[in-house]
């Protein structure tokens, strides 16, 4: 099935952002910002006790969706705005469609809006340029 | 922290610096993510939010400093744009340049209690290359330090 304008991206579900992965996230980044790991410190300023998943991780699982789309080295550029926390042991689904589609260099490239979902309403929005694994119309 | 000294951090410039991603630090990035692993040493795309901060020589804790924030509730995310030049690899010595490129004090409404809140912009941009000096991708991250 061709790309084009209106082609929804095939969703990828988190669906239970696990605590531990922070923390091993938290170790790898070198990123002290206790709202990771330390359910006390993320009560303490109004978010109850559940620690808050880094920024990283939830683009991360748009990138992955992007990769399962359309293979491992298909991104571009991505560019996102990150609205409510994620928490753990929460459900996220990553969506996107297709808005335009553009050829640079003879690589078709797909501009994409991207979200990042919890109960149907974003809290990452943005959007990318994922690079097209598909022949180009002109190809045979 | 006053208004004039966050307009002088705009183009403070990091130590700059070189980095590898090992395979170990990508096979457990890849991990946290909740995805397969990547084949031909690839590095998943996320790897661009904390190498670059660490590849140019600075740290998390340092940008923290750097801004006059710690604490829970002190950073937010405003957003990111990666661009990706061509994939990153493990086992590559990338070259890492960059600095504080955007400041803004800015006075506006917090996002739970409505109430009025003074926050900090602080946006970063790195550049990575090739052991040959080849573009390899571009970060800018916005920040939001809350006052």
């Amino acid at each position: 099935m061709s790309i084009e304008p209106g082609t929804t991206i095939p969703p990828w579900e988190m669906p239970d952002v696990s605590p531990d992965r922070m923390k091993t996230m938290a170790a790898i980044l070198r990123d002290p910002y206790p709202v990771h790991w330390d359910r006390e410190a993320v009560d303490a300023i109004g978010f109850g006790p559940r620690v808050i998943n880094q920024g990283p991780l939830n683009l991360s699982y748009i990138t992955n969706m992007l990769m399962a789309w359309q293979g491992p080295t298909c991104v571009r550029r991505l560019r996102v705005s990150f609205g409510h926390p994620v928490l753990d042991h929460d459900h996220v689904t990553a969506t996107g469609t297709v808005t335009s589609i553009e050829t640079v260099d003879g690589e078709r490239r797909a501009h994409c809006d991207v979200f990042l979902e919890r109960d149907g309403a974003p809290v990452v929005t943005g959007t990318a340029v994922v690079a097209l694994a598909e022949a180009t119309p002109d190809d045979h | 922290m006053t208004e004039t000294e966050l307009e002088n951090l705009i183009g403070y410039r990091f130590p700059g610096g070189t980095r590898t991603i090992e395979h170990w630090e990508n096979w457990l990035l890849t991990d946290c993510t909740g995805r397969e692993q990547l084949p031909d040493h690839l590095v998943h795309p996320v790897a661009l939010f904390h190498v670059p901060i660490q590849g140019v020589g600075t740290s998390i804790a340092e940008l923290f400093a750097l801004g006059q924030v710690e604490g829970a509730g002190s950073v937010g995310l405003d957003g990111y744009d990666w661009e990706y030049f061509q994939p990153l690899r493990e086992d590559v010595e990338y070259r890492f340049d960059g600095g504080v490129i955007e400041t803004e004090r800015v006075t506006g409404t917090d996002k739970r209690t409505g109430a009025p809140a003074v926050y900090d912009r602080f946006v970063f941009s790195v550049e990575l290359t090739t052991p040959d000096g080849q573009p390899a991708a571009r970060i800018t991250n916005h920040w939001r330090l809350r006052r």
